[in-house]
């Protein structure tokens, strides 16, 4: 297969406030066309847009508006895990060869309708997904013992790396305290426990080996992807596991060569705290057992390796930019452009974004 | 509307299963994706068993396996917190979505 980078980056600032998706998109876009070196709209021979927005014909709309024509360009809906699948289908385009240079574009506005996925008539009147993340978190807790101090640690930790990341839709920090004592919102979950939906767009452009290395200084290069889906409604998985993100890390883990222990940095789905924990477990960075242990040591100790830039519940959840903002950081902590998030000596970092209660997740590794 | 929500609303709850594979297809579907044969329906036992539950304000909620193999999530009815493994009864209906809700068995 051909070698395919990432050449550029481009985002907005993630807001509560409802915004116009073209012009997000433009915005994010744009950003990311003005950063490359020797490249403009004309040599873009690819143009996807991630979006659970109900607009139509989004790859054509940002396609003009950037006076590209493409020669392949549409939109890409897969709820919460659209960004990295828009990712993965153009690192496909560039690999077989049918396109050269493709510009990825993920948006979504505050309130979007990809929070509810109503085809699953198994959550019944309990569509929201603070249900089913209650059913995770308390299965969990369950198992493997994890206390609820544990699960404010993943909130306490993002909130406070979101501080430095200044597209964060919030800068606030939050103590363990703060989060332990926020809101109920069901007898396992506080407010601070869930990612926000809000407003932003993301955009990153890549190239194949060639013309990366032509267009960019530091290109930084997609070494393993893996995508696995085992459902569509979320109770038809064991509620305390998510085999989709073990199975998609373990495709991208062969394809790129290497093992969990030698990740560095990882952007992980923390839609709700327990999402972490499952998370970084079921991508082999630690066990199920010792999750909470895991990232008490990590905010103990001021280590930023899980969700440098705050995560989900740190930075927002525009659901379509999502996949694709998770990669930008990772690409910009393997080029050593993360100021105070930086992180030292990094030299392979993981994106692992999931959609509807994990029945559905990719993974990408990246390397400099 | 479907004949499944058509029947909810009624306050039936359909299982759509295949009469050859000997297995129920959730969510309904009108073909088998084994066999493909055409499915038939049969009315659940409204009889199931919690899985996991939690609470919100004062009601209790929770992942429910009903007939023996369909997994729903729906209301709690118990004046006591419910316990993994215990048996109810379900109570299904319609009204713009589907709403389930069970009540403890013995309760």
């Amino acid at each position: 297969m051909n070698k395919v980078a990432i050449v550029s980056t481009g985002q907005t600032k993630f807001s509560k406030e409802e915004t116009n998706v073209e012009k997000s998109l433009f915005e994010s876009s744009n950003k990311c066309i003005q950063a490359t070196r020797n490249c403009d709209s004309k040599d873009i021979d690819g143009v996807l847009v991630s979006t659970n927005n109900n607009s139509k014909y989004l790859g054509a709309i940002l396609s003009e508006m950037n006076d590209i024509q493409p020669r392949v360009s549409h939109s890409i809906e897969h709820l919460c895990s659209s960004g990295t699948n828009a990712i993965i289908s153009a690192y496909s385009y560039i690999s077989a060869g049918l396109a050269d240079v493709v510009l990825v574009s993920g948006v979504d506005s505050a309130t979007n309708p990809g929070q509810v996925l109503e085809w699953d008539k198994a959550r019944g009147s309990f569509e929201h997904p603070i249900f089913w993340a209650s059913m995770l978190t308390k299965a969990y807790k369950r198992k493997f013992h994890t206390t609820e101090e544990e699960l404010a640690i993943v909130s306490a930790k993002n909130h406070k790396h979101a501080m430095d990341n200044p597209q964060a839709y919030s800068n606030e920090p939050k103590t363990i305290s703060e989060v332990m004592n926020s809101k109920q919102i069901t007898e396992d979950l506080r407010i601070l426990d869930c990612s926000r939906s809000c407003s932003g767009s993301s955009s990153v452009i890549l190239a194949s080996e060639q013309t990366a290395k032509k267009i960019s200084e530091q290109p930084i290069w997609i070494t393993g992807i893996g995508q696995k889906t085992t459902s569509a409604s979320f109770t038809k998985n064991p509620l305390e596991e998510i085999k989709s993100t073990h199975m998609a890390a373990s495709s991208a883990y062969k394809m790129a060569d290497i093992e969990p222990r030698q990740v560095d940095v990882a952007e992980v789905h923390d839609a709700f705290s327990v999402c972490e924990l499952m998370a970084v477990s079921e991508l082999g960075i630690t066990s199920n057992e010792k999750s909470g242990e895991f990232v008490r040591n990590l905010f103990n100790t001021e280590n930023k390796m899980i969700n440098p830039r705050g995560g989900l519940i740190g930075a927002g959840h525009p659901l379509g930019a999502t996949g694709i903002s998770q990669t930008i950081e990772i690409t910009h902590q393997l080029q050593g452009k993360s100021e105070k998030r930086q992180i030292s000596d990094v030299r392979t970092g993981l994106i692992h974004n999931m959609s509807a209660a994990g029945t559905s997740s990719s993974v990408m590794v990246l390397a400099n | 509307m479907t004949f499944f929500e058509e029947q909810l609303e009624q306050g039936i709850f359909q299982i759509c299963y295949c009469e050859k594979c000997n297995h129920a297809i959730w969510p309904p579907k009108e073909i088998c994706h084994l066999c493909h044969e055409e499915t038939k329906w049969k009315e659940s036992m409204n009889r199931g068993t919690i899985i996991e539950f939690s609470k919100k304000d004062s009601v209790y909620f929770g992942l429910i396996e009903i007939d023996d193999e369909i997994k729903i999530l729906g209301e709690i009815l118990s004046s006591t917190e419910p316990e993994i493994g215990q048996r109810v009864k379900m109570a299904a209906s319609f009204q713009n979505k589907p709403k389930y809700s069970f009540t403890v068995e013995n309760n």
